[in-house]
């Protein structure tokens, strides 16, 4: 089976496919292009130098979130383009599940942080046992204080992936001397990671063209104002 | 602090176009100053300044005009624009993060989302073509 995955989720751009249960291509770039210009050409690069047919592409794999509001657009748009045309289902993957994967075989807690401004972080928490990782948090928009708070109750080394993930560790690693930081190869998104979340995700996590959707996972204006009260009262 | 004293909308314009020399990619220009007090003037003549020929218009319906040049202008309209799930969607933290210029209407709706070295431009009407021009911030200005 070919999976191909496309993730233009923040600053840099990926595409991957995936076959026959591996990883056999991927393109990346981080050089601050606009990826509504780059992720189309690097696809059909992609395929053309692997000499494989957009019609061989059995299944599609995207990033939906949380994200860029642009960048987000781009990626889901451009699988539904081509998942439409050719009639074949897509996997939706959260971005930080795909980040987490990043750090597959990591004993203990990942923790991928994407950089949401203003002192705000989307973030998730999964727990590795050497061979697979297990969700323990839901993806979330929190303020980075209240991240820190929750990392302090683990007891197993945290290794921090994504964007805000040096952000993450300048803030609170004084407090917390136990966080690590991923290794700069690993730390971006990566479509090679949206596509192993393809693979591992089954039959039950797929969808149509049309029913693929960004998930923006903003934080609700009710939480913004209590973060706002609470960052006044100190 | 700069300010400057103009005496039409010509004027203003050129005040535009010269200030615009001095703009480095990735600036953030933020208007203050009420309806008719000239801020598509002085976005035309940044724009001259720059080098772009495109014609300039308000970004009122459209939320956020592009004119492409030796640097890409965008021109952003915040009056409709009341918290951070609205202003996400327009992609205004996207354009943040690279290399154009950006120039803000109606900043006064977003002060909290603005960048620290963002350059503010006060437009004050002084009479029927007269305007003072207050610019500040940047560390340039």
């Amino acid at each position: 089976m070919n999976i191909l995955a496309l993730d233009t989720s923040s600053k840099a751009c990926s595409c991957a496919l995936w076959r026959e249960g591996a990883l056999a291509g991927e393109y990346f770039l981080n050089a601050g292009l606009t990826h509504s210009q780059t992720i189309l050409p690097m696809v059909d690069s992609l395929l053309a130098t692997m000499g494989v047919e957009a019609g061989e592409v059995d299944l599609f794999a995207v990033s939906t979130g949380p994200g860029s509001f642009t960048g987000l657009r781009i990626g889901i748009a451009a699988v539904k383009g081509m998942a439409m045309a050719l009639n074949r289902p897509c996997v939706p993957v959260s971005t930080l599940w795909a980040l987490a994967l990043n750090m597959q075989q990591f004993r203990g807690y990942v923790a991928p942080v994407m950089d949401a401004r203003r002192g705000q972080v989307y973030t998730a928490l999964f727990r590795g046992d050497g061979a697979a990782l297990r969700r323990e948090w839901a993806d979330a928009a929190v303020s980075m204080a209240e991240l820190g708070a929750e990392i302090k109750k683990l007891t197993q080394p945290v290794i921090l992936v994504g964007d805000g993930a040096q952000l993450c560790l300048d803030t609170l690693g004084g407090e917390l001397p136990e966080l690590l930081l991923a290794p700069q190869t690993l730390r971006h998104q990566r479509a090679a990671s949206v596509a192993l979340a393809a693979q591992l995700a089954g039959d039950a996590a797929r969808c149509t063209a049309g029913e693929l959707a960004p998930v923006y996972l903003r934080l609700s204006q009710a939480e913004r104002e209590r973060n706002q009260k609470r960052s006044d009262h100190k | 602090m700069e300010r400057y004293a103009t005496n039409s909308e010509q004027e203003t314009e050129a005040a535009a176009a010269e200030l615009a020399k001095r703009l480095r990619p990735g600036d953030v220009i933020a208007f203050r100053g009420e309806l008719g007090a000239g801020k598509t003037a002085f976005t035309r003549g940044l724009a001259r300044g720059l080098g772009i020929a495109q014609d300039v218009s308000s970004p009122t319906f459209a939320l956020l005009n592009e004119y492409r040049g030796p640097v890409t202008l965008y021109h952003f309209d915040m009056y409709r624009i009341q918290d951070e799930d609205s202003l996400y969607s327009t992609g205004f933290f996207d354009y943040l993060d690279g290399d154009g210029i950006l120039v803000v209407e109606w900043s006064e709706n977003i002060p909290w989302a603005l960048p620290e070295d963002v350059i503010t431009v006060t437009l004050e009407r002084t009479g029927e073509n007269e305007r003072a021009i207050t610019v500040e911030g940047g560390a340039r200005f």
